[in-house]
C-alpha cells in the first residue's frame, strides 16, 4: 500500500500538471503536505479563504475571467458550500475543479468528523455534483492522470467537478 | 436629511460607473437597476447566491487584467451579514481594482422588510479593520464623492451608503442564468482578448 506522503505527492504531480493560476485554500492537516506545495510555487496565487461558500464565489468570479483555478479543501466543509455551488457555478455553468480530502474513514483520528465525512459521496450525487473518487481501490499510478482530467473534464462540461481523494488510506 | 431610495442610490451608481463590470446582489436590487438604468453588459446580476457577490467580485478582480480598472460589487446589508468573512479575505489579499458598494436599509427588503442586525454593526469599521479603505453616507452629495474617491483608490474599498426603504414595484427577472449572464462573460472575454490573454 501506497503511504500518504505518496498519495499527496501523486496529487500535486497532477497539480503540477494543471497549472492553476490561483488556489483558494481551506486549511486541513490533511492536506498540509499539498498545501505547502501550492504556497511554495511562485505561479501560483494561493491563499486562505474563510468559508467554503466563499471560496465557490471566488471560483466562479475566476471562472467568468477564464483564469485556471482550484479549490483545495476537506470533505467535512461540504455542507457548507453546496448551496453557493448549486445556486452559482451550476446554474450559471461555470467550470468549478474542487480538490476535496477525504475524512472520517479508515486511520481518522477525528471521533466525529465521521458524522458528516462518510456521508459526503451520498450529499454529493444528491446534489448531483459529478465526482471522482481516488482511494485505495485506485492504484497510485493513474491519480495523477485522473486529478488532470477531472480539472479538463470541469472545463469541458461547464459545471463543478469534485476529486474526492482519501490521503490517509482509506 | 432626506434618504435616497434604492432605486435612485442604483442611479447615481451607474452614472458614475457606467461601463466598469459589476456584480449586483440578487432580489429587488437586480430588478431595480434594471428598472432604473436598463440592462447593461457590464453588470452581472446574481439571481440568487445570498452572500456571494462579495467572493464573485473578489474573483473576478483577481483575474481580471488589472490595467482594466475597477469592478464593483453592489450587495445589501443583508447580503454583506450573510458573507461578512469575505471582507477578510479581500483585505487579505487587497485587490486595489475592487470597489464594495453596500446600500444599507437596514432591512431583508426582498422578503417582505425584516430587519437585519446593520443597525448595530458598523461596516466601515469592520472594514478598515480588515485593511478596506471605508467610505460611509447618507445623501446624494456624500455618496457621489465617495464613489468618486472609490474610483481613484488604489486599495479596496467599501462604501456604506444609508438608503429608504422604499422600492418600487418590479417583474421577477426569470430568465436561464446563462443566458442573463452571457453578455457580462462577452464582456470580460473582450477584454482579455483587448488585454493581450
Amino acid at each position: 500500500m501506497s503511504t500518504n506522503d505518496e498519495r499527496s505527492d501523486a496529487v500535486i504531480a497532477g497539480l503540477a500538471q494543471i497549472k492553476p493560476a490561483v488556489v483558494p485554500m481551506m486549511p486541513s492537516s490533511t492536506l498540509k503536505r499539498i498545501l505547502e506545495w501550492v504556497m511554495a510555487q511562485p505561479d501560483i496565487r494561493s491563499f486562505p479563504v474563510t468559508r467554503e461558500e466563499e471560496a465557490v464565489g471566488i471560483m466562479g468570479g475566476l471562472a467568468l475571467t477564464e483564469t485556471p483555478a482550484v479549490l483545495i479543501m476537506q470533505d467535512n466543509g461540504v455542507g457548507n458550500f453546496l448551496t453557493a455551488l448549486t445556486t452559482f457555478p451550476v446554474a450559471y455553468h461555470l467550470p468549478c475543479f474542487v480538490l476535496i480530502a477525504r475524512r472520517g474513514g479508515i486511520n481518522e483520528y477525528n471521533s466525529m468528523i465521521h458524522l458528516i465525512s462518510e456521508r459526503v459521496p451520498d450529499i454529493l450525487a444528491a446534489a448531483n455534483i459529478r465526482t471522482l473518487t481516488l482511494d485505495t481501490t485506485v492504484p497510485i499510478t493513474e491519480w495523477t492522470d485522473i486529478i488532470v482530467k477531472g480539472y479538463a473534464f470541469a472545463q469541458t462540461t461547464h459545471r463543478p467537478v469534485a476529486v474526492l481523494v482519501n490521503l490517509m488510506g482509506g | 436629511m432626506t434618504l435616497l431610495s434604492r432605486a435612485e442610490a442604483l442611479a447615481v451608481f451607474a452614472e458614475l460607473f457606467p461601463v466598469e463590470p459589476a456584480v449586483i446582489t440578487l432580489g429587488a436590487t437586480v430588478r431595480e437597476l434594471l428598472a432604473t438604468v436598463g440592462r447593461r453588459e457590464n453588470d452581472f446580476y446574481v439571481l440568487d447566491s445570498m452572500g456571494l457577490p462579495v467572493a464573485i467580485g473578489l474573483g473576478i478582480a483577481l483575474g481580471r487584467p488589472p490595467a482594466r480598472g475597477k469592478i464593483v460589487v453592489v450587495e445589501g446589508d443583508g447580503g454583506l451579514l450573510m458573507g461578512l468573512s469575505s471582507l477578510a479575505t479581500v483585505g487579505f489579499l487587497k485587490p486595489a481594482n475592487l470597489v464594495i458598494l453596500v446600500l444599507d436599509n437596514g432591512t431583508y427588503a426582498s422578503t417582505g422588510g425584516q430587519p437585519t442586525a446593520a443597525t448595530t454593526t458598523d461596516f466601515v469599521a469592520i472594514a478598515e479593520g480588515c485593511g478596506i479603505r471605508g467610505f460611509e453616507s447618507s445623501d446624494d452629495a456624500g455618496y457621489r464623492a465617495a464613489l468618486t474617491a472609490a474610483k481613484a483608490a488604489d486599495t479596496p474599498t467599501l462604501i456604506r451608503m444609508h438608503i429608504d426603504q422604499r422600492s418600487i414595484k418590479t417583474p421577477y427577472l426569470l430568465e436561464d442564468p446563462v443566458r442573463v449572464a452571457a453578455p457580462f462573460r462577452q464582456l470580460l472575454n473582450r477584454e482579455r482578448a483587448e488585454s493581450g490573454i
